[in-house]
């Protein structure tokens, strides 16, 4: 249930932008159903996961080559405005589940949201792809390790730091994401 | 913090991550799921498509005759119709000449005795 929109999330986290989040959420999701839908059901989620990290890792590496491009014509092109921004789109209302919150709580609850996404944005991509596959996707060490093409044991470094260095940038920003908050 | 605290600490963001996909706009849920069914449509396209393909092998007749033996059989019957056209135009041929030479004043031995031949390029060489 909402595999594609964890995926999603996972590539914003990732590229930071919806569009192109979105592309690799759909060619993912074509990639894994033509090229191994002859596979048992049970090896396709770690399969999804696997196609997705790829995708994201080739994203960057058309980033590379796009941005230095961008780097060349950038004093060419003309300024741009932001004229293509809707300003409506951030009154739209959401369909969650906690629309019956009380307003200050949602609003705190949004903003804590917010800021994880932010912070778990700002980790290294390995510690990042580990925490969310072990921690989100509910994987275990194993399954991580193979989905991420890496041993157990760089999957538990690799999530140990993040969830450090995560739990260190949240304090920081008064966020404390215990069970008891 | 310990194996156990990390591990609650990662069950609690895990919450907190889960609320955030009901954030999601809904026109970019709307594309991922129609994404998500455009992908399981291809799957299953492509186990029928599969079977097809070893079906008209099996018990396909109607569709290989129609595709294969069809054409065959205007091709051999347009040779066959060539072939009796050109006898029949040989045939005419030969029926032509053989009137020509049949009604001719020229008696037909002529052409078959050598010394005529020899008599006539003679005859052309003297002239």
């Amino acid at each position: 249930m909402g595999v594609e929109k964890r995926a999603f999330k996972q590539a914003m986290f990732a590229v930071r932008d919806e569009e192109a989040a979105l592309d690799i959420v759909q060619d993912a999701m074509l990639r894994l159903t033509e090229k191994y839908g002859h596979l048992p059901l049970a090896q396709l989620p770690l399969l999804f996961h696997r196609i997705v990290q790829n995708a994201i890792r080739d994203w960057y590496r058309r980033q590379k080559v796009r941005s230095l491009w961008t780097t060349l014509l950038s004093s060419l092109a003309p300024g741009r405005d932001d004229d293509d921004q809707d300003p409506l789109e951030t009154l739209e209302a959401t369909d969650g589940s906690n629309l019956q919150a009380a307003p200050a709580e949602l609003l705190q609850q949004r903003q804590a949201l917010e800021i994880i996404e932010q912070e778990i944005s700002r980790l290294p991509a390995r510690q990042r792809e580990a925490f969310i596959l072990r921690y989100w996707e509910e994987l275990d060490v194993a399954e991580t390790a193979r989905a991420m093409n890496c041993s157990e044991g760089s999957v538990k470094t690799h999530c140990s730091r993040a969830a450090h260095a995560l739990a260190s940038a949240l304090t920081a920003r008064g966020i404390t994401p215990d069970p008891k908050s | 913090m310990n194996e156990t605290q990390e591990k609650q600490f990662g069950h609690r963001i895990r919450q907190i991550l889960n609320q955030g996909t009901h954030e999601v706009r809904p026109a970019v849920a709307q594309r991922l799921a129609a994404a998500r069914q455009r992908a399981l449509e291809r799957h299953r396209a492509e186990p029928a498509l599969a079977w097809a393909d070893n079906a008209t092998g099996r018990v396909g007749w109607a569709g290989l005759a129609l595709r294969v033996l069809l054409p065959l059989a205007m091709l051999i019957a347009c040779a066959g119709a060539l072939y009796t056209w050109q006898q029949n135009q040989r045939a005419a041929e030969i029926e032509e000449v053989d009137a020509l030479l049949l009604t001719d004043d020229l008696p037909i031995d002529a052409y078959l005795d050598r010394g005529f031949q020899n008599w006539l390029r003679k005859h052309d060489g003297e002239q």
